[in-house]
């Protein structure tokens, strides 16, 4: 441990990191924080249930008396995040060069047929086993093109219309359950007589353990990788820590800043009116388009699935695979049980700690599993943590270098593709992980990206979902993909799971989470 | 085995467009009432040999539209275009007949296979109007598409044996690494007889010795041109001059150059390699290349001077001497450097297209197409910048490029991608354009952003000549390194892949790599425990 210690101490970066002036006052808090410390909340997915004719921002000004968008600023008793689906902002009667300026992903949704199939929600046109039977419930059912090629599309193609719709995604984060219930009940009175109705919701938990860990409802430690942003004018720290595992830029992160591609995160745009709207709002004008203001800067996207851990499911399975393996392995499988098993689903250990092949990786502090790792000096392999496990495909890191002068380009390579995670449990903690008792249980999933296809859509297509991922054949990710076998290395010879899928898609879309100013923009409309 | 990649880029008639594209709509979709259904196993069972085949009509812009047919199969060109025209014969005749008429000296061949009702071989026009690459890449270089398939069918016997239920795993998980290899090698040697035969070299020391050769000849060549003016020079000027204008040459070239060598305004990237430390990486390769070039000169100079002024041979030997060392020295301080500024000097005035137009009908028509395979194929077309130094660049970058990739990619690794079967690169539309076709693994942003993130001086380098390119400097900074700019550019640059003819669609680059180490440990009757447990790690 204390080897670890000396080599890789100058260089630790604890992760955290915050906004400068003016950003901070302009970027939702959600953004810079995951509200540690507001461990309880609710998710309201909203519809704008109005006629054909009506629009506007009144009901964002209703909001804002009861429920204010909290900024990047500062510590906060309690908070609140507003996002927005394509369809919403067209609701809202965003002007259609506003719409059109949104990137491809966002415009065209989740359920766009050919992105179905790349995340692994469609296979031959039909919902894959990643998601719920009937379908997701609900989504922002943006409208869908023609297929081009109708002979492109497998016949009896699923259509991706969700029975619900949603318009805006409102995120309540508060210190306890007493003070959510009574404050989204004031929420959804103020939003009624607006026409704005709650369709769904969650409550949305961190549930942290009594260690202090966050623990996702198949029990294990999550949350510990995160990217860390950084701007030369716009973060603190302001320059990536020398060879720091986490690094990157912030444009990655918020739209309108120097992205990992060395471009602006472009943004959509709005036209700078005759009477002042934008101005009134504080959106500065758009630094290519002179006639448009820059809807975007520090704004972001999020990529929301709404995802159910069937957890007795999860565990059965795992126990009757680890039993399977078990017996084949009369001489040396008797570490082989559902924990070892599921722990090598995820790549870490349960308390968070990355397997390696004598034992889980040495903390460099003692009270958190560290992420100062690659993979390439000491598991390329994968001995300890399965090339394919759920945190390897999620995050290669170094991992997918042949020799040692890639080490450094593929690192930074992987950490152009990465995502913020602000996800939150839905659902009580189970009682007992074998047993079902019935409760729908699960994992809001968010991701905040500004490139979606480059960030989000790329780990599942490139790395969660991709049957070829690092030189495996015919594998998916074992956590969240379809049913898998899955190689586990080892000495003399790799063992293979069968898997299946206990995370299902129940709902979800990609959504805006404008800056302050773009929603003042939005309330002014 | 050799492999050969070919296309053929043939100018349509305009108003014969719709009509040839519906014809290659039907490849897939065959009228029954018209054809005879044809699935793509028939097709591929004619065509032993071919590997990927594709059909694309570049749309009509500056030019009128291009029909591109692009093969890539084993073994020379001669036996395969009887075996396309036996399988797709009658498919292709009428498409040949929306092309233009060609000027040159085809015309009466075309005129006799396009005539209505032609029986006449359809063979030997493709292989008159087969183009060749500037540049091809194969990434699994001399694997037969039979190879391919046979190592692909042990893989999976392979999987199955190990997988196999009850007792049977339990024995592989006690037996140390050689005896599974015993073992394995002694189940499947009755249903994979191939097995016992040695196997079949992947590249010839032949073709090894000719890829050298021909790599040897454009350096040399290149190095004869460059030293060329210092040459002269030392032939009619004094020494004393010539130290002067060599000074005040170096002075004003290196005084340009540093000046406006620095990145415009907001297009800097700061990547690791330019053009000087890439040269100070390989300082040894370049003084050996350069020692070994005054050698070989100083053989053709030496007889020279004794032609031309009356020396003896001894006497020649010092003024020739004399006049390649000036002749390299200028190359490397002077020439090289005053080409790299007017390079610049042509970077700094380029237009580059911030936002290319992507028509979305055409964009969404290729996604559709996209990713229901790990192997996907792209086509993309690209003018290129104008200017004698931008096309003399291109063409020897080409050339030099495609021998480099020839002697020195050993495993099919680009930078530390292996993600192309095959692709390449051909000059169309009499240099005016160049175009790029690739068969290659994952999906077009996968295959795009991995070279923007570990190859962009290599992705500059080769695409940078083309208009509209990001912002470059001295060739191969920045450029691709804008990634969103690049992609923008790249995909505007593409068009829709029309028909599609794969031998394999899910085996990928790395994949048949891996299939090739296991078959190649399983030939081997035994192996040492060092050589098993290396060889383990891949099952
Ligand atoms: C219910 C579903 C899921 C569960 C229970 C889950 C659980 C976990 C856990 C326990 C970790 C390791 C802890 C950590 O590194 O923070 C992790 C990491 C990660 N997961 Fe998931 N996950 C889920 C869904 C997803 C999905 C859908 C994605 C898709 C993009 C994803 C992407 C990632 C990434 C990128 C990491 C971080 C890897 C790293 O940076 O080392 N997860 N997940």
């Amino acid at each position: 441990m204390s080897a670890r210690k000396s080599d890789r101490g100058p260089k630790r970066d604890d992760g955290s990191w915050q906004l400068t002036e003016p950003h901070a006052g302009m970027a939702q808090g959600m953004v810079v924080s995951g509200y540690d410390h507001l461990p309880t909340g609710e998710a309201l997915f909203l519809e704008f249930a109005w006629d054909r004719h009506q629009r506007g921002g009144a009901w964002l000004a209703a909001l804002n008396a009861i429920a204010p968008v909290t900024p990047a600023d500062g510590k906060v008793p309690r908070s609140v995040s507003l996002s927005l689906s394509w369809t919403g902002l067209a609701r809202m009667g965003l002007d259609q060069r506003a719409l059109a300026s949104f990137p491809q992903a966002f415009r065209e949704g989740m359920y766009q047929r050919d992105r179905m199939r790349r995340l692994g929600d469609t296979c031959d046109g039909q919902w894959s086993d990643c998601v719920i039977p009937t379908g997701p419930r609900w989504s922002g059912n943006t409208p869908q093109l023609p297929p081009e090629d109708p002979a492109s599309v497998p016949p009896g193609q699923v259509d991706g219309t969700t029975p619900i719709t949603v318009h805006a995604m409102l995120l309540l984060f508060t210190a306890t359950d007493a003070e959510v219930a009574a404050w989204s009940a004031e929420v959804e009175q103020a939003l009624v007589p607006q026409g704005v109705h709650v369709v769904h919701r969650r409550p949305i938990a961190l549930h942290k353990g009594d260690d202090g860990i966050v623990r996702e409802h198949f029990g294990f430690a999550d949350g510990m990788s995160q990217p860390v942003p950084f701007d030369p004018d716009a973060t603190v720290p302001a320059a990536a820590v020398p060879n720091g595992w986490n690094a990157v830029a912030l444009g990655d992160v918020l739209l309108g800043h120097i992205n990992g591609h060395h471009d602006i995160a472009a943004g959509p745009v709005v036209p700078i009116e005759p009477d002042g709207r934008t101005a009134a709002a504080g959106l500065p004008r758009h630094p290519r388009a002179g006639d448009a203001a820059d809807f975007g800067l520090n704004g972001t996207f999020l990529a929301v699935r709404e995802l159910l851990q069937d957890v007795p499911g999860f565990w059965t399975a795992l126990t009757r695979e680890a039993a399977r393996l078990r017996t084949e392995d009369p001489h040396g499988g008797d570490v082989i049980d559902a924990t070892w098993l599921g722990e090598r689903v995820i790549g870490r250990c349960m308390a968070g700690d990355a397997l390696r092949a004598n034992g889980p990786l040495p903390r460099n502090d003692p009270a958190t599993p560290d992420n100062e790792f690659g993979f390439y000096d000491d598991d390329q392999l994968g001995y300890g943590c399965p090339i394919g496990a759920h945190m390897r495909r999620g995050n290669p890191r170094d991992g997918l270098a042949q020799r040692p002068d890639q080490v450094r380009t593929l690192r930074e390579a992987a950490n152009r593709h990465r995502i913020l995670r602000r996800g939150r449990k839905f659902g009580p903690p189970i009682a007992d992980r074998m047993v079902d008792d019935g409760v729908e249980r699960g994992l809001l999933f968010l991701a905040i990206n500004t490139d979606i296809e480059r960030q989000f859509e790329f780990i599942m297509q490139t790395w969660m979902m991709n049957p070829n991922f690092a030189t495996l054949f015919d594998e998916a990710d074992p956590l969240v993909g379809t049913a898998t076998p899955m190689s586990l290395q080892a000495k003399p010879l790799r063992r293979k799971a069968h898997l299946e899928n206990f995370v299902k898609l129940a709902g979800g879309d990609y959504f805006f989470l404008p800056s302050l100013p773009a929603l003042k923009y939005l309330e002014l409309l | 085995m050799r492999q050969t990649t070919s296309s053929i880029a043939l100018e349509v008639k305009p108003d014969s467009e719709a009509l040839l594209l519906s014809l290659i709509a039907r490849l897939d979709r065959p009228d029954a009432a018209t054809q005879p259904a044809m699935t793509k196993t028939d097709l591929l069972a004619r065509m032993p040999s071919l590997h990927f085949f594709s059909l694309t009509v570049f749309p009509r812009g500056v030019f009128d539209p291009l029909f591109v047919i692009e093969a890539n199969f084993d073994g020379p060109a001669g036996p395969f275009w009887p075996q396309l025209e036996a399988a797709l014969g009658p498919q292709l005749r009428p498409m040949i007949a929306c092309c233009k008429r060609p000027a040159d000296g085809c015309g009466p061949l075309y005129d006799a296979v396009t005539a209505p009702g032609s029986r006449r071989d359809l063979a030997p026009y493709l292989q008159t109007r087969a183009g060749k690459p500037s540049v091809y890449h194969h990434g699994n270089r001399g694997m037969s598409r039979q190879r391919v398939v046979n190592e692909a069918a042990l893989f999976s016997a392979v999987e199955a044996e190990l997988d196999a239920a009850g007792q049977v795993a339990q024995t592989w998980r006690i037996l140390p690494p050689a005896d599974i290899h015993a073992r394995l090698r002694e189940k499947l040697l009755p249903q994979f007889a191939w097995l016992a035969q040695p196997a079949p070299a992947r590249k010839t020391l032949g073709e090894k010795l000719g890829d050298w050769v021909r790599l040897a000849v454009l350096v040399l060549a290149v190095l004869v041109v460059l030293t060329l003016p210092g040459q002269i020079a030392a032939g009619l000027v004094e020494t004393d001059r010539l130290v002067i204008a060599f000074v005040l040459l170096t002075a004003i070239v290196w005084g340009s150059l540093l000046r406006i060598a620095g990145p415009l305004e907001g297009t800097a990237t700061h990547g690791r390699t330019n053009l000087l430390n890439f040269a100070w990486r390989q300082i040894f390769k370049i003084l050996i290349a350069l020692a070994v070039f005054f050698a070989v000169a100083m053989l053709v100079v030496t007889p020279t001077t004794v032609a031309i002024s009356h020396l003896s041979w001894r006497e020649a030997v010092i003024p020739s001497a004399r006049a390649l060392g000036w002749g390299i020295a200028a190359m490397v301080v002077i020439v090289l450097p005053a080409l790299v500024l007017w390079l610049r000097w042509l970077e700094r005035r380029d237009s580059t297209q911030d936002a290319p137009t992507i028509d979305e009908a055409v964009m969404r028509l290729m996604r559709e197409r996209e990713d229901h395979t790990p192997i996907n194929h792209m086509a993309a077309m690209i003018p290129l910048k104008p200017g004698i130094l931008r096309t003399v660049l291109v063409h020897v970058g080409h050339r030099g490029l495609h021998l480099a990739l020839r002697v020195f990619i050993k495993d099919g690794y680009l930078a530390s991608m292996r993600t192309i079967h095959f692709a390449h690169w051909a000059f169309v539309n009499n240099g005016a354009r160049m175009m790029f076709l690739s068969n290659y693994d994952l999906s077009w942003e996968t295959y795009f952003d991995d070279f923007i993130e570990k190859a962009h001086e290599g992705l500059t380098l080769a695409f940078g000549s083309g208009e509209g390119f990001p912002p470059t400097r001295l060739l191969i900074q920045d450029g691709a390194s804008h990634g969103t700019l690049f992609k923008a550019w790249a995909r505007h640059s593409m068009t829709v892949s029309r028909y599609w003819l794969a031998a394999y669609t899910d085996i990928t680059s790395d994949q048949i790599e891996r299939n090739f180490r296991i078959a190649a440990g399983l030939r081997q009757p035994t192996l040492t425990p060092e050589s098993a447990a290396q060889w383990i790690v891949d099952l």
